[in-house]
């Protein structure tokens, strides 16, 4: 009957399966003498988050090929594994993924370091695990600030030691910053906060709105968007009617496109303004101008894509992922695959054979020049140098439409305090 | 005559089956798989693969909590994954650093008992408390507290069909994770529960080792199978499928399917509470975004491919798209990258066929629905086919009837009426079914309702059983107002009745069939289903003795195929089913509408004589009738109605031959045709 | 903003968004009128439409809302795009019809709704599959004009939809209460034995049915994109329990009380975010849902749906 067959069915596939296997490893890459060390990246590939995953997956891996291009950290090659904490069911990132590829980081003693998680949520299922095997991670981009702080220390690393290293600042100042930089700059008394109800868009807007309360802005509304919701006029309608001096939105594009299209259809003159997740390419492809025209957005990274020697990296990034888009995360992720290819130079530089007990010491003491400037870390494995960037939108026909450098200029610093 | 060897060899598989389906060999397999699981770790060390191991596990026991309440009672819940989320935050609200409340000295009898913590941070001057209620106490709390929840968002389903069922669900379904995201208090919303605490067992922290959750995942399927399957094999279990069999037949032969649905619910979301606590317990953290409709989708996936309705089935089934999930494409996809690199087709070298997992469910859920809708591991297995002897055996008259002695402990006064209808009326829109009806049933009697079609018999029928209200009159039953009473205290009180239509529960043996008679009396709950108690056992055995006997009344027609399902049944042998099946509940007063309806005359004497030898045991019958052989060979009396109301009462002689009764089956001038040759 | 042009605001706004509820809910009720199915398909036959419109509009040479045609033109390309789009997705519906529904066809209980589920993801995911996750800016060539009455704002593309749901609205309702065609499909409706028995191609008109309601979904689809200017994978999903909740309300089956519903949950969607918080707006739809399905399922204009057993 059906289940006789189905066993032995299920028999023969395994048995293709394992020959095809075996087959797949002869057309890989052949096997080397070297010496190898593993760095495990976990990034939710499938699902909502799969682009911006994309571009740091790029970032991390042409730093670690170079580095094994030019001899390897230390005479190391890096191999590094990829998987992915994305699962379709979810649609985006799920913890419980996560923290299963966290496992297998840790199960395998080859890895002695990881590059990730993209998101927050992810972070919070994977530092447990992490810390119990005292293996670091650096991610490029997940900016909730729990995860790091030293009051939750219990709960996201009860081995004590810092295993969540940034590269960038967290949501503890990118929101925060940027109600500094609208109280100065742009004179704002009140403000309108809204949300896309994800974990990253609830947590910057929340310390955004904790920031304005703080320095005087009057927040005259909070609300939250359903990002799977078509038509937002409703809120828009009641935001124009209560006409606070400005609009700031914590969440990403799903949700954010949309906001923006329909923005300027209600409240075109209105100051409009959200974090990084309202910058990128697919931001620009999805609203488009003059809807986006305008749209303040910030970046938890120093902007260093229009420097000189970033011009050069530009270069290399496009002959190596042709048609890729880049921001400002691919450069974050790629200083924090320099980042680990340092750490792993300096325990071979003392002779010792690279773990993850060493190479996570190693980090602690990062002291070293990237793309973005110099990277060092607090005792959380916060990011040192706590530089949070703002950008407008605002058309420059001469360039192409796709230059994002040109589309959405740079405009300056926001500031960790209040200037005025 | 022996069996060609084609007919040997399509007979071995199912009494292989049959075999298997043997408690030994059940035992022996089940001992196997068990042994097996435990020693998977040994095999396969690797903490990623048991950290996956261990998340399968979770959603085979969520499979098994949505099978109860869809395979099981047929109610399709496409909200499940809500009762998932609430196990889930139960936990996180009692046992995480999520709520942090102010140490006060209210707290310290919570302290002293061990339920909370009270924790002091550098720099803030007052200390405060976290909740550390032990996983082992909240296991069985969020199951309660789930179940609670089955129970609300069951009951405003009750009265709706199969799928507006599905949608209030799904409705539920959508609510609970937007409450759970807009409550940042308790839930911390989108950013992710703070800190579940793994569970602690004499000290031991489980913290994020993945070996002690996968043998508590393993505990746990293993637990919810056993309930599985003694519910199932049980009064309740019997009551649930004869409630997704035909929720009107089995509230007429007296399952109060209120409280039976609502119970479904309630255990099936107790399983879905109880997985949820050890998800997160494992997680350490929580998402609303976990608790979504693409999961509620993915466990109906899991359960139509295993088999719904099947315990194995749908373990199966979870177990095999968690595999497919977590091993299988991504295995295939790396050897399609692989090929792809040897023959340099870029698609080929970058596909992803992870990601293409929900369209597998998709594909999965209309092609098992086409083609094989019983599931890879179907609920029932196939039976042996009768024997060639058996299948033309002589048809023996059943004259058991003077074995079978009926058990009723109503002493019945036999010089009151035992029935009495007092203007029983009933309008359905402008149409008055019933009107006016007065009747009288003395105890030990047979009488007949005769009528045109349309004259309201079966209505009126509907009216004493409780399936329709009446909008006026009164029914009294040995003295006793059960007018309007629902159709399973009418039961109880002692009357039952066949259909017209026939209302048999085809996809349940025969066996099964009467078995659900017995369920007014006899008393087994839920939890006596599960302990199965001495006293449970007794009762189950003596049901199904009961069973035999009553069969018996039907000689060797129904008896040999007492393990084959009703469907399966000619249309005479359903006819004796259902009677068998309404005898069974111990009724005083029997209704039978239209029991010979497509017999041939050799059956419809005997079952006569059938219905006389009950009456002679103390059944009084109520009977409508076409074939007139019938009522004068055993009505005492004979009612005739007409549009709703008597037209005539009497001996059956009597109203042969009262006139208004002619006119109505004749016409007027036909009557008077008639008696114009009567006369001549 | 005064409160009556707040109001006013929000009033447009809700009867916006219930005429596009309620045009998405037209076809849906239409098929679960005649053959008492819940086609969870048809909300992503709606979005596989506002994709092709996207693609057939882009081949006309558009691209984002740069280019804006009036007059003649404009009605030609949308006329175009209409016609293009409604036959896919109409023949798209019949093939769904044939390949999985009418193998279930009489099958009891919720199995073809189930089936029906499988479907839709289906179309869901080879959408998200082939072409990703990204909300696509929409081709639209019709102009941006609009109406200031106060402070409210009028737009022309609102007063177009209005128009054309109730249009096609009441071209549905005709269809099926005075063609020959629609009333074989009133019979089918009743008794499918019964209009078989009196000569009525059951088959035929079950296959009319699916093209005429696959075909307004796909219209529907194309509005949307016309009128929201972007178009992503996930539309179908809300955008769909929404108008779900709009039939339901307006009575299953029952084509003006698909618009009538429509507007309501529009109304409700609209003043409930004005005088509560958006972020409640799916709680209270789903709690009208639960509660209309219990306490009256009927709807407000529907009849008593036969009891299927």
């Amino acid at each position: 009957m059906s289940q006789n067959r189905f066993v032995r069915g299920g028999m023969k596939t395994a048995a293709v399966l394992g020959v095809a296997a075996l087959a797949g490893l002869g057309f890989g890459t052949a096997a080397h003498a070297q010496k190898t060390v593993k760095v495990g990246i976990s990034l939710p590939l499938t699902g909502a988050d799969a682009e911006d995953a994309v571009h740091i997956k790029n970032g991390a891996t042409m730093a670690f090929d170079e580095i094994n291009a030019a001899g390897g950290a230390g005479g190391y090659k890096i191999e590094y594994w990829v998987l992915d904490s994305g699962t379709a069911t979810a649609g985006q990132y799920d913890p419980a993924q996560a923290a299963t590829n966290a496992k297998k980081f840790a199960g395998d003693s080859a890895v002695v370091g990881a590059i990730g998680p993209v998101m927050s949520g992810e972070g919070k299922a994977m530092t447990p695990i992490l810390s119990e095997a005292n293996l670091a991670t650096i991610t490029p981009s997940s900016t909730n600030p729990d995860i790091t702080n030293p009051a939750m220390a219990a709960q996201y690393k009860p081995k004590g030691k810092a295993i969540y290293f940034r590269t960038v600042t967290t949501d503890a100042f990118q929101g925060p910053n940027m109600a500094n930089w609208m109280h100065d700059k742009l004179k704002i008394k009140t403000v309108y906060v809204l949300d896309d109800s994800g974990a990253y868009g609830v947590g910057i807007a929340d310390s955004f709105q904790a920031q304005a309360t703080k320095i005087g802005i009057k927040v005259v509304g909070r609300d939250q968007l359903n990002p799977k919701e078509a038509d937002y006029t409703t809120v828009l309608t009641k935001i124009k009617a209560l006409k606070p001096d400005a609009l700031y939105y914590g969440g990403v594009g799903q949700a954010g496109v949309k906001l923006a299209k329909q923005a300027y259809d209600v409240i075109p003159t209105m100051i409009k303004a959200g974090g990084d997740g309202m910058q990128g390419a697919s931001i620009l492809k999805g609203v488009g101008f003059p809807a986006i025209a305008g749209w303040y957005c910030t970046n938890a990274s120093p902007h260093v894509t229009e420097e000189t020697s970033t011009a050069d990296w530009v270069k290399k990034y496009k002959a190596k992922f042709p048609g890729a888009a880049y921001d400002d995360y691919t450069i974050t992720s790629y200083d924090a695959a320099l980042v680990m290819a340092d750490a792993i130079k300096r325990v071979a530089a003392t002779g010792a054979v690279p773990n993850h007990d060493n190479v996570r010491d190693a980090l602690q003491q990062t002291k070293l020049k990237t793309l973005q400037g110099e990277v060092s870390f607090d005792a959380n494995g916060d990011i040192l140098q706590k530089v949070v960037s703002v950008y407008q939108y605002k058309e420059n026909k001469a360039k192409p439409a796709d230059d994002m450098d040109a589309q959405i200029p740079y405009i300056g610093v926001a500031p960790e305090t209040p200037q005025s | 005559m022996s069996t060609s060897p084609l007919e040997h060899a399509r007979g071995f598989l199912p009494i292989f089956w049959e075999r298997v389906r043997s408690e030994q060999w059940r035992r022996g397999v089940a001992l196997v798989l068990i042994v097996l699981a435990c020693a998977f770790p040994l095999i396969d060390g690797n903490e990623g693969d048991l950290d996956a191991a261990a998340n399968a596990t979770a959603f085979a026991t969520l499979a098994l909590g949505l099978n109860i309440v869809v395979g099981f009672a047929g109610l399709l819940d496409l909200g499940y994954a809500a009762f998932f989320a609430i196990g889930a935050y139960t936990y996180g609200i009692f046992s995480s650093y999520q709520i942090q409340p102010e140490w006060s000295s209210f707290w310290e009898p919570f302290q002293w008992l061990g339920f909370v913590a009270r924790m002091h941070t550098e720099g803030v001057p007052i200390d405060h408390v976290h909740f550390q209620v032990s996983f082992w106490l909240m296991l069985p709390v969020s199951a309660v507290v789930a179940a609670f929840f089955g129970i609300a968002f069951g009951a405003p389903t009750l009265r709706l069909k199969g799928d507006y069922l599905a949608i209030v669900t799904l409705g539920f379904g959508e609510i609970v994770p937007i409450v759970a995201r807009n409550t940042p208090y308790l839930t911390n919303g989108a950013m992710g529960l703070n800190g579940a605490l793994p569970p602690q067992l004499f000290g031991y922290n489980f913290g994020v080792k993945s070996l002690p959750f996968y043998y508590l995942g393993v505990a746990l399927v293993v637990f919810l199978i056993f309930v599985s399957t003694r519910l199932k094999d049980s009064r309740i279990g019997r009551a649930w499928l004869a409630i997704r069999e035909d929720e009107i037949a089995a509230e007429a032969m007296g399952v109060n399917r209120t409280k039976l649905k609502l119970l479904a619910f309630a255990v099936g979301a107790g399983f879905a509470g109880m997985t949820g606590t050890f998800y997160v317990a494992k997680l350490q953290t929580a998402t609303p975004e976990m608790f979504t409709f693409p999961v509620s989708v993915m466990l109906l996936v899991m359960i139509v491919l295993g088999g719904t309705g099947s315990v194995a089935g749908v373990v199966v089934g979870a177990l095999l798209l968690q595999l497919l999930q977590s091993w299988f494409l991504q295995d295939l996809t790396e050897w399609v990258h692989a090929l792809g690199r040897f023959t340099s087709i870029g698609f080929l070298e970058r596909i992803d066929l992870v990601q293409s997992i929900e369209l597998i469910f998709g594909i999965i859920l209309v092609l098992m629905m086409l083609y094989r809708r019983q599931g890879l591991i179907p609920e029932r297995m196939a039976v042996a086919a009768l024997t060639h002897a058996q299948q033309t055996a002589v048809p023996s008259r059943g004259s058991k009837v003077g074995e079978f002695k009926p058990l009723h402990s109503q002493t019945v006064d036999s010089k009151r009426p035992l029935l009495e209808i007092r203007g029983l009326s009933k309008a359905f829109g402008g149409i008055q079914a019933v009107k006016g009806l007065d009747l009288t049933v003395m105890p030990g009697s047979i009488v007949a309702v005769i009528g045109p079609n349309g004259s309201g018999k079966t209505t009126f029928f509907n009216l004493v059983t409780g399936l329709t209200r009446p909008d006026g009159g009164s029914v009294t039953l040995a003295g006793e107002d059960i007018t309007g009473e629902g159709p399973h205290l009418i039961v109880e009180k002692g009357i039952a009745r066949t259909f017209q239509n026939l209302r048999l529960f085809p996809n349940m043996t025969l066996m099964e069939n009467v078995l659900v008679g017995t369920h007014t009396r006899t008393d087994t709950g839920a939890l006596g289903a599960v302990l199965r108690t001495p006293h449970v056992r007794h009762q189950e055995a003596a049901a199904r003795e009961r069973v035999m006997e009553v069969l018996g009344i039907f000689g060797n027609r129904l008896m040999p195929r007492r393990e084959h399902l009703a469907k399966t049944l000619s249309y005479a042998n359903r006819r004796r089913l259902e009677i068998a099946r309404a005898i069974i509940t111990e009724p005083v007063l029997l209704l039978l509408d239209e029991p010979t309806a497509g017999m041939n005359p050799t059956e419809t004497l005997e079952l006569t004589d059938q219905i006389r030898g009950l009456r002679d045991r103390g059944i009084s019958i109520l009977l409508i009738e076409h074939k007139l052989n019938v009522v004068n060979e055993i009505a005492e009396k004979v009612i005739v109605l007409d549009h709703g109301e008597k037209i005539a009462e009497g001996s059956p002689a009597e109203v042969h031959r009262n006139e208004e009764v002619l006119r109505a089956y004749l016409g007027r001038t036909a009557t008077a045709a008639v008696r114009a040759a009567a006369a001549s | 903003m005064s409160v009556f042009d707040v109001l006013l605001q929000q009033v447009i706004n809700g009867v916006s968004l219930g005429a596009m509820y309620a045009l998405l809910a037209l076809g849906f009720t239409m098929v679960y009128g005649i053959i008492e199915l819940i086609n969870f398909a048809h909300f992503n036959v709606f979005m596989v439409g506002s994709f092709i419109a996207l693609w057939v509009f882009e081949a006309m040479g558009f691209s984002g809302q740069s280019q804006v045609l009036y007059g003649l033109p404009l009605f030609g390309v949308l006329l175009v795009g209409l016609v293009v789009v409604m036959l896919v997705t109409g023949f798209l519906g019949v093939a769904i019809e044939r390949v999985a529904l009418r193998p279930m066809r009489g099958f009891p209980g919720t199995a073809p709704m189930i089936t029906t589920i499988g479907v839709s993801y289906i179309l869901f995911n080879i959408i998200l599959l082939t072409i990703g996750a990204n909300t696509l800016n929409y081709a639209n060539p019709m102009p941006n004009v609009r109406w200031e009455i106060g402070d409210a704002t009028l737009r022309l593309r609102e007063v177009l939809l209005w128009v054309v749901s109730f249009i096609l609205m009441l071209g549905l309702h005709y269809f099926v209460r005075y063609t020959k065609m629609g009333k074989a499909m009133q019979a089918t409706a009743q008794d499918q034995e019964a209009a078989r028995m009196m000569g009525v191609d059951v088959d035929r008109v079950v296959v009319t049915a699916f093209f005429l309601g696959s075909a307004l979904a796909g219209a529907a689809g194309m509005i949307f994109g016309l009128y929201y200017n972007y178009t992503s994978f996930i539309i179908g999903y809300t955008a769909g329990l929404r108008a779900f909740t709009a039939a339901v309300l307006g009575g299953i089956g029952n084509i003006p009380g698909a618009m009538l519903g429509g507007i309501l949950i529009g109304l409700i969607e609209s003043l409930g975010g004005q005088f509560l918080e958006v972020r409640w707006t799916d709680v209270i739809i789903f709690s009208i849902l639960v509660l209309v399905l219990v306490f009256r399922p009927a709807g407000i204009f529907g009849r008593m749906a036969p009891s299927k057993s």
